[in-house]
């Protein structure tokens, strides 16, 4: 009755072996290729999850376009556990490789073996924290692309690509955490907001789900304490005063949290581990404290020559300082539209047809709060009945929102003990993704 | 495949200061000839090169044991990198070059006593990962030292290699005494050691089932909770799960257990969530629902849920699959949550699915508003599994909730409008189900359905469709055109269609049969004289023979009123469902299966092999698990009446449910078989010898029935009646003993001794009248007071007087159950006023309440399950029946002669389950789950009724018929 995982292997994406580990001698490594036949046969509509092969069962993630596959035999073990698992070795390897790539994990394979040695016994899972860790690796990383302070360029948040990216050195977060030449500390907010819009224009459902990430470069940092408003409020009920007050549901906090100034003094007090941590993670249902940044008001009508015109106004309800960007509007069209013409309000936005997924993408690089973009598009569709005309919509987006959080929640401060010497560098980071974002016409 | 991967490896540069690729592409020999120059080279960093060259190669596939004693000669170095991948080496391929290993075996000896916890701990887990025998003697004493070392890295390190020598040779690590000292891990202080030796022990005690290895007893719990707060979170996991097999004593060990527990679901890691929601889930069992405690953790329970889906897809859907069991189990914690299973655009389709039919199974009066809005919404989506999964659900929501089912109605016509071809096709499978739940209800609709007969391309559409048409006839004007229409096709149909065709034209015939002669014949004939397909053909004989035989019983038959269908079609069985969230979290809980399916099983259970898919595994559609549970039922020894005329009334399209007992649907079957089989014996004898007798209102005959046809249909027929006999009218009906009931002496020397039998469905009261007084006796009459289940004589007693003394006589009196209804103690008991000639005598008798089961007592697959879910538990009883010795067949065949039906049978764990059924006379049903396990002579019957005071009674009839 518990996990035990008896092989662990890594794969590309063509399906090459990069790293092939066998903990318990229950199967042979032929099951690789087992395992990669599998995978690539299996038709979209199942679930990926779990395949079995006689006795083998295999769990599987992507990460950084690998597979990270596990074995077991055991019907006592957990997939949830695996996958959380692996998605954590996957972490792992990107903290110590600075990135994750099959050519990371080509060049540190005897790193990822030492690493595999130490974080699983038998098929037991014993740890992944890199503080644990750090006392046992001997292997140096090799850095797939030399380090600049300077490479400036290809800027991204842990992958997503910001406009924040001007702001933080890429480069700085994306190397391995063993490298000593500089100090620093990543706080990164991120939130990822799922809304829908109804028809009539009520919002019928708004959750965000958050986290707080710290990616830490420090050696001698033996403590660190992170400042959230003061007025953060956690719970269904809990009203605290008027006004503002920057509440979510449910909040989780990485074990390594103390928490003994959260209560009065809303601040988080963490011993940081090299490399990256998920300090807490946060869920907000409905009670969003500003509007949706997005509402659409969309009339779909037929036009004397048998096409269909839709006229779109996209308002953004942000405040007027902050702007969204990469806004991706997509629409479902009906089946057998042939063409599609359309009039734009600027000319970096872009509108095309996608008949694989039926829908038509208008894309606006950049929307500013208080704006209001007006879009015309005309589909020639062939036998166009009243009836297609229901296929149109529901209207999804998908968008970033840099230097912004949904809930409110801020950083007040990022102190370190002791005090660092030298140039040291903290970077706080806000950004709001869309995860399912749908307005229904 | 694999050759291409091999070469695309080859051609690739491992490692950065591999640059130089000729050693991947010069020949094999020289290549490792390269090797080992390096691997003996003085340089320590060329080693190091070499050594990681080695792996690599080891990596892709190629083999590089070749170099296994230059390999090992570079193991005695104090540099720890190095030392590292040399031992990685060695556990590849210690195993394929046993002899060599040896050679490493004083170093690793040696490393065991480094003054450097992390070498020492390294030696150990590698000396454990080299699976050769003759190693593990030289194992035996590092190890010992090694767990009761001072560092807590090698006692944990020590502690799994425990396990792992355990693998390879169990019988030394008992006679080392490995076990106690890593029973004593158990108290160390350090929680990673603890969790370790947890999971060394509890892997361990799989291997030995009956051992007392893990013996969690209150002051182990204690530890364990304690190490509990301060592990890791992997550690965290693997205690969890062991205290999820812990029985506590009693409900306040369990609420103390639940609330060190609790704090666990806020960890940060969903995994450690789902474990404690497992360990919770077990213990709750325990709690008294009327605890304060019980409602605090219940909805302590639904928030940790509620986040578990915030994850990835892949963790999303693992959590799904959970929440589905949980749901079923205790559908209050998740009851206001139903936001959290709307649909995203962005997830995968495998999420969605499951999400919808979560939703589904959180559906109620309070939500369903919100619910349908959902659902009308998914159905416009572009993606089409998906769309048809919604419009099967609106489908699933008019049928569970009753209030709902107009909405749902107006929803799905709706959807009709879009003439979105699959939607049409899947509102019309679904519209047909409702009709089947709320007859007579929404028959305006019809209509709108009948506009889009071209429209219908998939053959379950267009056979619920012609079902719709044959079963409202009388109302569509044109519904001789409109089947006539389908007829023209009728061979390239599928089955399913033609059959169904069939049967709404018999039907259209029986309601309007002067239009439609001509119709009935034409399809008659298609079905039994053109068709390859034995079903069709005998199904075709049936009607043709009951319309030309007696059209008034084929009215009878075809147009019976049908049972309605219920609610819930694919709840999972209670006991395995019970069993799966014992498992929750594991590969079980994904498949919803038990372990033993699909697992090589220690307890002697067949393997069942795996599953194509998590996916498939679970069947969606009412539909579907009609047909799944058609085929996984072998316990379904003898069909009953049921199925049999289920089927001639074409029952079999629609989710083969039947709720509840019906007042008349019972008695009606019974009728409508008996006048088929009169009719056909007579029909068939007449049939062998010449042309068949044609019915009078019925044209003309056949063209005569080929002779060659006879002698087989005829067969197939007898077949059916065995069939029915079988069930209907056992020969052997038990019949316990007759007893005295009137002793002579307490009734001036009339004595009566009596039993009382079942017999084809009527109850007798076998009676021994004697006459031991000195004169003779007349005018016999009796009565009864009334009784619990209104039993009465059906008729006079009849006893041709006068009786001579010392003459006895064997009297049987037919009872009936219409008489006057009073309650019993016991319930059995029946007071009997007995006259004749002399006086009035008054005895009482108990009689056997299996007499009063009837005979279509035989409960759906799926109405079992949800009545059993139904039932409350307090409304169950358990009874042990000792020293039987029967197998669970015969049980089951013996038990069937008093009318208690198996309607399912499964093995578990090497007992078998038998859900059985029956039903009293005045309709009162009792469900029974019978255990029976090999070579252990004491059953257990768990009963569940309604009326629970009826269960002790029951019990007796089963242990009187499985101890006759």
């Amino acid at each position: 009755m518990m996990t035990m995982i008896s092989q662990l292997f890594i794969l590309s994406s063509k399906g090459d072996h990069l790293i092939y580990k066998d903990f318990r001698g229950e199967a042979g490594n032929d099951v690789i290729n087992v395992f990669y036949e599998k995978v690539t046969a299996l038709p979209g509509d199942q679930p990926p999850v779990v395949m079995s092969h006689r006795d083998l069962h295999f769990v599987h993630v992507r990460q950084g376009g690998l597979y990270w596959v596990a074995t077991t035999t055991s019907a006592g073990s957990s997939p949830f556990t695996i996958i959380d698992f692996l998605n954590r070795l996957a972490a792992l390897v990107t903290d110590y490789c600075g990135s994750l790539s099959e050519k990371s994990v080509q060049m540190n394979f005897a790193l990822i073996y030492e690493l595999l040695d130490e974080v699983v016994d038998y098929g037991y899972i014993q740890t992944t924290s890199s503080d644990v860790l750090k006392n046992f690796i001997q292997t140096e990383a090799v850095s797939s692309r030399p380090f600049s302070l300077f490479d400036l360029s290809n800027v991204g948040l842990f992958g997503a690509e910001t406009q924040q990216s001007k702001v933080a050195p890429s480069s700085a977060a994306t190397r391995p955490i063993q490298s000593s030449r500089d100090q620093g500390v990543f706080v990164d907010v991120i939130e990822r907001l799922s809304v829908i819009i109804g028809s009539n224009g009520a919002v019928m459902k708004a959750d965000v789900e958050g986290e707080i990430k710290v990616k830490c470069y420090m050696l001698n940092c033996s403590e660190m304490r992170i400042g959230l408003n003061e007025e953060f409020s956690i719970g269904r009920s809990t009203l605290r005063g008027y006004g503002a007050a920057v509440h979510v549901d449910e909040c989780r906090f990485h074990q390594a949290v103390k928490l003994d100034e959260f209560d009065d003094h809303r601040i988080l007090k963490l011993c940081p581990s090299q490399g990256e941590q998920t300090v807490m993670q946060y869920q907000l249902s409905d009670n969003l404290p500003s509007p949706p940044p997005f509402r659409l008001f969309p009339t779909i009508e037929r036009d004397n020559r048998g096409r269909l015109l839709i006229y779109m106004k996209l308002r953004c309800d942000l405040p007027p300082k902050s702007a969204a960007i990469n806004v991706s509007v997509s629409v479902p069209v009906p089946k057998g539209c042939v063409s599609l013409s359309q009039e734009l309000s600027s000319p970096e936005q872009r509108c095309e047809l996608k008949p694989q997924s039926r829908s038509l993408v208008w894309t606006v690089p950049r929307c500013s709060g208080g704006t209001q973009l007006s879009a015309v598009f005309k589909l020639d569709v062939p036998g166009l009945s009243s009836a297609s005309m229901l296929e149109v919509g529901p209207v999804g987006l998908t968008f970033e929102l840099p230097k912004l959080t949904s809930t409110g929640l801020q950083i007040r401060f990022l102190r370190l003990t002791p005090v660092q010497p030298g140039p040291s560098q903290r970077w706080v980071r806000y950004v709001t993704h869309s995860d399912s974002y749908i307005i229904r016409v | 495949m694999q050759a291409l991967a091999n070469q695309l490896c080859e051609n690739r540069q491992f490692g950065s200061k591999m640059t130089d690729s000729k050693y991947f592409t010069t020949t094999k020999k020289g290549e490792i000839f390269e090797l080992k120059a390096e691997l003996n080279s003085d340089k320590k960093e060329k080693k190091k090169e070499a050594v990681k060259k080695v792996i690599a190669s080891m990596t892709v596939g190629k083999d590089v044991s070749a170099l296994f004693p230059d390999v090992v000669n570079c193991m005695q170095t104090d540099n720890l990198e190095l030392k590292k991948l040399v031992y990685l080496y060695l556990m590849n391929y210690a195993k394929s070059q046993p002899d060599m290993a040896i050679m490493a075996v004083n170093t690793f000896v040696k490393d065991c006593e480094d003054p450097n916890p992390l070498i020492r701990a390294l030696a150990v887990r590698t000396m454990g990962c080299i699976r050769v025998d003759k190693i593990t003697e030289y194992l035996c004493e590092p190890l010992r030292k090694c767990l009761k070392d001072e560092d807590p890295y090698v006692r944990k390190t020590a502690a799994v290699c425990v396990a792992k020598l355990h693998d390879i040779n169990a019988q030394l690590v008992e006679d080392q005494g490995f076990l106690d000292t890593l029973k004593d891990l158990i108290s160390d202080s350090n929680p990673m050691v603890v969790a370790n030796a947890v999971a060394a022990l509890s892997e361990i005690a799989e291997s030995h089932p009956n051992s007392n290895l893990m013996d969690l007893n209150p002051q182990t719990m204690n530890k364990l909770l304690t190490a509990l707060n301060e592990c890791t979170e992997w550690g965290q996991i693997f205690i969890l799960d062991c205290l999820a097999n812990y029985t506590p004593r009693d409900d306040r060990e369990s609420q103390s257990i639940c609330e060190r527990v609790t704090p666990r679901l806020s960890h940060a890691n969903s995994a450690v969530v789902l474990s404690a929601v497992k360990v919770l889930m077990k213990f709750m069992e325990m709690l008294p629902k009327d605890l304060d405690y019980y409602g605090t953790l219940l909805k302590k329970l639904a928030p940790p849920l509620v986040t578990l889906l915030s994850a990835e897809p892949e963790l999303q859907y693992v959590a799904l699959r959970n929440i589905n069991l949980i749901v079923q189990r205790r559908p209050e914690i998740l009851k206001h949550e139903m936001k959290v299973f709307y649909v995203k655009y962005n997830d995968p389709i495998y999420v969605k699915l499951e999400k919808l039919d979560i939703m589904i199974r959180l559906a109620s009066q309070a939500n369903i508003a919100q619910v349908l809005a959902e659902l009308k919404e998914y159905a416009t989506e572009v993606d089409v599994d998906f769309v048809r999964k919604a419009v099967r659900a609106i489908g699933r929501c008019a049928i569970k909730v009753e209030q709902s089912a107009e909405r749902c109605v107006s929803t799905l016509l709706d959807l009709i409008q879009t003439k979105v071809n699959y939607v049409v096709q899947e509102a019309i499978v679904v519209i047909k189900d409702i009709f089947r739940k709320y007859p007579n209800k929404y028959e305006s609709v019809i209509a709108t359905l009948c506009e889009n007969l071209d429209s219908l391309d998939e053959p379950e559409a267009r056979a619920a469709m012609i079902w719709i048409v044959g079963e409202y006839a009388e109302r569509i004007d044109n519904a001789d055109e409109l089947l006539e229409s389908f007829l023209e096709g009728f061979h390239d149909e599928s089955t399913q269609v033609q059959l169904q065709l069939l049967t709404a034209i018999v039907k259209l015939f029986l309601k309007k049969p002067t239009e439609t002669q001509e119709l009935v014949q034409q399809v008659l004939s298609l079905a039994t004289q053109d068709s390859d397909n034995p079903d069709l053909r005998d199904r075709g004989y049936i009607y043709w023979r009951l319309l030309s035989t007696d059209p008034v019983a084929a009215k009878e038959v075809v147009l019976a009123e049908k049972p309605l269908i219920s609610e819930e079609t694919d709840l999972i069985e209670p006991t395995l469902l019970e069993e799966l969230i014992c498992h929750i979290g594991t590969l079980a809980s994904v498949y919803h299966k038990p372990p033993s399916a699909f697992v090589e099983g220690n307890h002697g259970v067949q393997h069942k092999g795996l599953p194509g898919s998590a996916g498939s595994a679970e069947s969606e559609s009412p539909d579907a698990v009609s047909a799944g549970a058609a085929t996984e039922a072998p316990a379904a020894v003898i069909p009953s009446q049921g199925d049999l005329l289920g089927d001639l009334l074409n029952l079999d399209l629609t989710p083969p449910a039947t709720t509840g007992p019906l007042p008349h649907s019972g008695g009606m079957q019974m009728g409508a078989m008996d006048l088929l089989g009169g009719g056909l014996d007579s029909l068939l004898g007449g049939d062998l010898g010449g042309s068949p007798a044609m019915g009078a209102g019925f044209g003309a005959p056949p063209a005569a029935m080929p002779p060659a046809f006879s002698a087989p249909v005829s067969g197939s027929l007898y077949d059916l009646f065995d069939l029915d006999n079988g069930v209907g009218m056992p020969l052997g009906s038990f019949c316990p003993p007759k007893t005295v009931w009137l002793p002579a002496m307490k009734a001036k020397g009339l004595e009566i001794s009596g039993t009382f039998v079942r017999h084809a469905g009527v109850i007798q009261m076998e009676m021994t009248i004697t006459n031991k007084a000195m004169s003779v006796m007349t005018g016999f009459a009796i009565q009864f007071n009334r009784n619990s289940f209104g039993l009465a004589p059906a008729g006079p007693i009849q006893v041709p007087s006068p009786l001579s003394p010392n003459q006895n006589i064997e009297v049987s009196l037919p009872l009936n159950t219409v008489g006057p209804v009073m309650k019993m103690e016991p319930l059995n008991n029946l007071q009997v006023a007995f006259k004749n000639n002399i006086d009035v005598f008054y005895f009482s008798c108990q009689y056997p309440i299996s007499v009063l089961f009837a005979e279509d007592g035989k409960m759906e697959r799926q109405v079992f399950l949800a009545t059993w879910k139904d039932i409350p538990n307090e409304n169950e009883s358990q009874f042990q029946i000792k020293d039987c010795h029967l197998n669970s067949d015969a049980a089951s065949n013996k038990l069937q002669s008093i009318n208690i039906f198996t309607i399912a049978e499964r093995t578990v764990d090497g007992q078998d389950m038998l859900y059985q059924s029956m039903k009293l006379t005045n309709g009162i049903w009792a469900l029974a789950e019978l255990k029976v396990q090999a070579g252990n002579p004491n059953y257990t019957v768990s009963l569940k009724c309604r009326a629970p005071e009826v269960s002790q009674c029951v019990f007796q009839s089963y242990e009187a018929v499985l101890k006759n």
